[in-house]
């Protein structure tokens, strides 16, 4: 069975365990859908916030991903964020550069912010073993008090008490055309940068030696070895490019759907991105057509709120329920590879037999 | 005629596959019962249901003509069946009477164990029939052949009947292989009954009355094993004649071509592994080294090919050493290896074929270039391999190794090797687990890199495998060289003897 | 196989378990129409900020306005919930509000600022009551600008914090008071001094001796590190604290529970509630709270009379009102069972005094602890 199907399937019984939950609470589960996908798609607008709100999904799934195709659970992928968000945020303030050099130097500040915070864990875990999802966890509260502590002491707006001052509007990913385009939405420039970085990620993993070498890794770490691939350095490498994902997620969320950077939270979408993830099966392609799919949940839900009389709380619950079933395609696939492999190796005993008695 | 056990007509389906079709088999009380197949015929699967892991789709279990159900093993010792498992089940630090009465404790004491009690039964035991095992010594302490006889007393201890040994020889020297074929003899005299699973066709014929061979979940027939050659059990296992002699010329060593000087290697546990070890291969040679499992010929070869950091000493090839140097860097200079464990190191499961034919050159002209992988010479590459060593897989280059059968998987991986032209080849336990046919061919295919001129260093734990495939043998005990000798003049006894520990001079005088 | 039908069941089971908890704010939400009091022809729209509706504080403060609103004017009202705290994840709840015909619209809390400076300009036909703090465009040196749709309001939290103060003094008498802050942002910075002033005033005229020292002014930097409350609230009272003020949301529930515990081990240790009238949540044994008094702003009854001024027709708009002890929006809860009648007999001049503004509460820092 393909991967595509797989997730389409958890999916579907997402909606339809969503679609009892709404019935059990005594609403109409067509009508909320209705709504849902309205609140998602009804308009130019809509369709941009749509975008907007799946562009940090699509980096923060690409970002965890590919550190799964290297057999790391990057569960940081918050922390990376906040803190490449910060660091671009930080450039956009300090620096007076033309938007032309500005932006680039952002998103390649961003980049590397979130890819050194994902390096320490790597590098833990190249060196001592030291487990990534402990050590990136701690990460996450690294960042979160590290922006806590620098914004109000450096960046702190006048009239902003939980944020930093705004970024001038040549510092941001905000773009009045595209704006327009989409009537109003607050669709950016960060929805190309997910494009591409799914791209990119997309020919690196399939096409090139390093993912060949990444993927190695992943899938066998002593094979790996043995044929001569350096296993440290291939983690702490996949450790950088899954954290400086992470980081242009924070780029897209803080400098192009947010106008500065928050203190006190960390983001959601950094474990978000893990859900987002295991529903696009790993692949670029994947994370990025489940990130939409998110998108659309998290856009959606609001208009199902105020059109029904479906409270926050159970429209929560449902996105939840769905996401949790949507995330648990790798169950799906568990199963069916479970009945597989011993089909298979049944079969091939057979066959083992006929080749070896011809 | 009374039969201890009666398996008769059983049938055993999974999903897609019937692994136990219609098999009998009676085991005669006092007897040694010899089941033999190739792996996967379905010899384990029939063994699980005897001792109720499994239940039967069909088919009659009868223990002294009684017409039982095993539901789970706890009934199968009830029933006086006993089996002694190829991985022994033993805690280590503990005491041999310890670990014999685990889960049987003497309940009537509710503080404490009966230790002395039970102890003083296994001894009984171990001399009545002929064990000779120390209750007192930790598990840790005695030697695998003690462990083995320990599960034996684990069995005697429950009072079982039945016996049932599940490829007991593979951890053992020749030595005490002897020493457990008279242990069985000893016990089918004093009224247990054996059944003795096993694809070696030798043990059958020294040690076993009766044979039943199983090929594809089917009964072939039962045989009386002195009135059947060999060849006769072979044919009835695989379907076909074959033939057990590798056919080989004369060698004709050259240069050297691996020199290891005065090597000191420490193992995963911190401890010396090796132990001043010093070889040389030549060119146009196979060194075949013969060792029990764990003296060190696993850390032989990962220091050899970079896996392991070597402590002190040298490892030269081609006069140029390699201490020091990364794996890529080792595999660069002329070094293929095919690995133990084929899942573990040899493989990347879940790649394609194509994926693992490029496994040590990926990086490498023609399959890449500037940092692009290059997909037609990936593919022609893996198509010739495919075609000249006969890899079989579902979908050719495309196939995910996982779902290829072991042997074409180790050919996969052995034709990848001898594809890359090395100077030295490392085989390291190259037909294990493989069935009669494969292991032909790849022997074969190593005797034909030997003609080439290249070096081979050949590690097996089948004294045959060494014995024929062989030029010279090193004989390894307890991260020691012992000795090295000829393979055209030494023989099986005088191997075994060296691969307990005695200098070739003392074997001849054994 | 085994292990799939176990997930299978439990999600089942969180699908009915979920179906449960839901059922009851289902019921609750929405209005009906009829009844004879004055009938509202708009709908009221809240949105929330981050945090549960139930969250003891604005969130909650806010609704229950609304609700009460609802009880004498019939109005049909709804809140949601936004997905995250960036001004897009605001405006998209207000769009989806306007969208849904909801055209009073209040929102709690001064992270809306920015939201509502945009939404007042896009939705003219909407109405907007912000809760806490002014439209703004966030550019530096921005000016607030309240358009005519819109109300902006503050409140005198430091005026509540100050009566706290007072009470705390009176009650204490001779001893320590700390603050545990939760994120250092204006409102709670305004009870912080304004409580150290109240403790300032009850020394020097009512003859307590009541003393904040540095270390025991702390701001947590959350509002949901329950754990961190109660750790910060033990070092306090390790130090010999004797109340301590929390205005922290989940950080002072955890400096609640550590209380309540001293409070069973017998030692007497108290806690300044914040926002809303917090006894319920100290009560440890039978009816005795570990909850001195609370500094209450009364969120409730902003959101109230301004859906009541609309239906009167007597909207604010253009509007910023601070609501202090003038017009009773902050001051002690009604009952304190802790405080004796002398106390709160002292408390309730001083609260006159502030509201014929003999006295003065600063609403900044000045050479107060930060």
């Amino acid at each position: 069975m393909n991967n595509s199907i797989k997730s389409l399937l958890a999916v579907l019984f997402g909606l339809i365990a969503g679609a009892i939950l709404m019935l059990v609470t005594g609403h109409n589960p067509i009508e909320g859908y209705m709504y849902l996908i309205q609140g998602g798609l009804k308009n130019p607008e809509r369709i941009g916030n749509t975008l907007a709100t799946a562009t940090p999904l699509v980096l923060t799934g690409l970002s965890v991903a590919f550190a799964f195709r290297t057999g790391l659970f990057n569960i940081g992928a918050a922390g990376q964020m906040l803190f490449g968000g910060f660091c671009a945020t930080a450039i956009g303030l300090s620096l007076d550069l033309p938007r032309g050099i500005l932006l680039p130097l952002m998103i390649l500040i961003g980049f590397v912010g979130g890819a050194l915070w994902a390096v320490i864990p790597g590098f833990l875990k190249a060196k001592y073993n030291v487990h990534e999802v402990v050590s990136t966890i701690m990460m996450n509260w690294v960042a979160y008090w590290t922006v806590y502590y620098v914004v109000p002491a450096y960046f702190k707006g006048a009239s902003l008490e939980t944020e930093s001052r705004q970024l001038p509007p040549d510092a941001m990913l905000h773009q009045q055309w595209l704006s327009d385009l989409f009537q109003g939405s607050y669709v950016n420039l960060g929805f190309f940068i997910a494009i591409i970085a799914v791209l990119i990620v997309a020919f690196i993993i399939n096409k090139t030696t390093l993912g060949y070498e990444l993927k190695a890794v992943g899938f066998n770490r002593h094979a790996a070895e043995y044929a001569g691939i350096a296993v440290q350095r291939s983690i702490v490498l996949s450790m950088f490019i899954s954290g400086g994902i992470a980081g242009l997620a924070g780029v897209a969320q803080y400098t192009g759907n947010a106008s500065s950077i928050q203190i006190g939270i960390l983001p959601t979408q950094g474990f978000d991105g893990i859900a987002v993830s295991l529903l696009g099966a790993n692949t670029p392609l994947g994370v990025f057509a489940s990130a939409l799919f998110f998108g659309l949940l998290y856009s959606g839900r609001g208009f199902m709120n105020a059109m029904t009389e479906i409270p926050p709380e159970i429209a929560d619950s449902i996105i939840a329920i769905i996401i949790y079933f949507a995330a648990t395609s790798i169950l799906i696939e568990r199963l069916i590879h479970k009945l597989k492999v011993r089909r298979i190796a049944n079969k091939k005993q057979g066959e083992q037999d006929h080749v070896d008695n011809a | 005629m009374d039969y201890v056990v009666e398996m008769v007509g059983i049938r055993k389906e999974f999903p897609g596959i019937v692994a136990n079709d219609d098999i009998t088999i009676r085991l005669k009380k006092g007897e040694i019962h010899a089941l033999l197949g190739e792996n996967g015929a379905g010899k384990s699967t029939l063994m699980s249901i005897l001792f109720g892991m499994y239940q039967p789709d069909r088919g009659m279990i009868k223990v002294n003509g009684r017409e039982v159900r095993i539901s789970n093993p706890n009934v199968a010792n009830r029933l006086g069946i006993g089996m002694v498992h190829q991985h022994f089940k033993l805690v280590e630090p503990f005491t041999v009477t310890e670990n014999i009465i685990l889960g049987s404790e003497t309940r009537k004491y509710f503080f404490g164990l009966d230790i002395r009690t039970a102890a003083k039964r296994v001894e009984q035991l171990s001399q009545r029939y002929g064990l000779n095992v120390d209750p007192y010594a930790k598990i840790e302490n005695i030697s695998v052949g003690m462990q083995q006889r320990v599960e034996i007393l684990k069995m005697l201890y429950r009072d079982a009947e039945v016996l049932i040994f599940d490829e007991p020889t593979a951890v053992l020297t020749p030595q005490e292989i002897n020493d457990l074929q008279e242990i069985m003899r000893k016990l089918v005299s004093e009224g247990k009954s054996i059944i003795l699973i096993t694809h070696k066709l030798k043990e059958i014929k020294a040690v076993a009355d009766r044979c039943t061979v199983i090929r594809r979940g089917k009964t072939i027939g039962t045989v009386d094993v002195a009135e059947t050659s060999r060849e006769e059990m072979a044919e009835m296992m695989v379907g076909r004649s074959v033939s057990f002699t590798v056919d080989k010329t004369e060698g004709h060593p050259g240069d050297v071509v691996l020199e290891i000087e005065s090597l000191n290697v420490k193992n995963s546990k911190k401890v010396n592994a090796l132990k001043s070890f010093s070889l040389n291969v030549n060119a146009g040679e196979i060194l075949g080294i013969a060792g029990v499992d764990g003296n060190g010929q696993t850390e032989l070869v990962e220091a050899i090919t970079g896996l392991r950091p070597i402590e002190s000493g040298t490892v030269v090839l081609k006069g140029k050493k390699l201490n020091g140097l990364s794996i890529r860097q080792r595999n660069n200079s002329g070094i293929a290896h095919i690995p133990e464990d084929r899942q573990k190191r040899g493989l990347v499961l879940d790649y394609t074929l194509e994926e693992n034919l490029i496994l040590e050159v990926y990086n490498q002209p023609p399959y890449s270039k500037r940092g692009l992988l290059r997909s037609e010479a990936i593919s022609q590459h893996a198509d010739h391999i495919i075609q000249s060593f006969d890899v079989r897989s579902g979908t050719g280059g495309s196939s995910i190794v996982r779902s290829m059968s072991g042997g074409n998987q180790q050919k996969a991986i052995i034709g990848r090797e001898v594809e890359r032209d090395p100077d030295l080849l490392i085989a390291v336990q190259p037909t294990r687990g493989l069935d009669v046919g494969s292991i032909e061919y790849i022997h074969k295919r190593l005797v034909e890199q030997r003609d080439k001129g290249k070096a081979v260093l050949l590690i097996s734990l089948e004294l045959d495998e060494v014995l024929n495939l062989s030029d010279r043998i090193a004989v390894i005990n307890n991260g020691e060289l012992v000795g090295i000798v000829k393979s055209s003049e030494t023989n099986e006894r005088e191997l075994g003897l060296m691969m307990a520990g005695y200098r070739k001079e003392e074997a001849a005088h054994e | 196989m085994k292990k799939g039908v176990i997930a299978l069941i439990s999600m089942m089971m969180s699908v009915v378990l979920l179906a449960g908890c839901g059922a009851k704010p289902a019921a609750e939400s929405g209005g009906s129409n009829g009844g004879d009091a004055p009938k509202a022809n708009f709908k009221v729209g809240m949105v929330t900020d981050a945090g549960t509706i139930d969250d003891k504080s604005f969130n909650q403060g806010t609704y229950e306005g609304i609700v009460k609103a609802n009880a004498d004017f019939k109005m049909e009202y709804k809140y949601l919930k936004p997905a995250g705290t960036t001004e897009a994840d605001y405006s998209k709840e207000i769009g989806n509000l306007y969208d849904a015909g909801f055209k009073f619209i209040v929102t709690p809390g001064f992270k809306f600022e920015t939201a509502i400076f945009r939404a007042q300009d896009k939705f003219t036909d909407a109405k907007f009551v912000l809760i806490d703090g002014i439209p703004h465009s966030g550019e530096e040196n921005a000016e607030p600008v309240v358009k005519e749709n819109t109300v902006s309001i503050y409140f005198a939290e430091h005026e509540a914090g100050f009566l706290a103060g007072i009470a705390a003094a009176l009650h204490v008498k001779d001893g320590q008071a700390g603050f545990i802050g939760g994120m250092k942002i204006p409102p709670v910075e305004k009870f912080n001094w304004g409580f150290q002033q109240g403790v300032n005033y009850a020394n020097e005229n009512l003859g307590t001796k009541l003393v904040i020292n540095k270390e025991n002014v702390v701001y947590q930097g959350s509002f949901d590190d329950v754990a961190a409350g109660s750790q910060l609230a033990a070092q306090m009272y390790d130090r010999g604290v004797n109340v301590i003020f929390a205005a922290a949301g989940g950080v002072g529930v955890g400096a609640i529970n550590e209380a309540k515990t001293r409070a069973q081990n017998g030692s007497e240790v108290w806690v300044v509630g914040v926002d809303v009238d917090q006894y319920e949540d100290g009560v440890y044994e039978g009816d005795k709270s570990v909850i001195l008094t609370s500094a209450v702003k009364k969120v409730d009854q902003a959101a109230y009379d301004m859906i009541k001024a609309e239906i009167e027709g007597k909207f604010p708009g253009g509007q910023s009102i601070t609501i202090d002890a003038k017009n009773d929006g902050v001051g002690l809860p009604e009952k304190n069972p802790n405080l004796s009648e002398d106390i709160i007999k002292q408390v309730n001049e001083v609260f006159d005094k502030i509201k014929s503004g003999d006295i003065k509460v600063a609403g900044e820092k000045g050479d107060l602890i930060d």
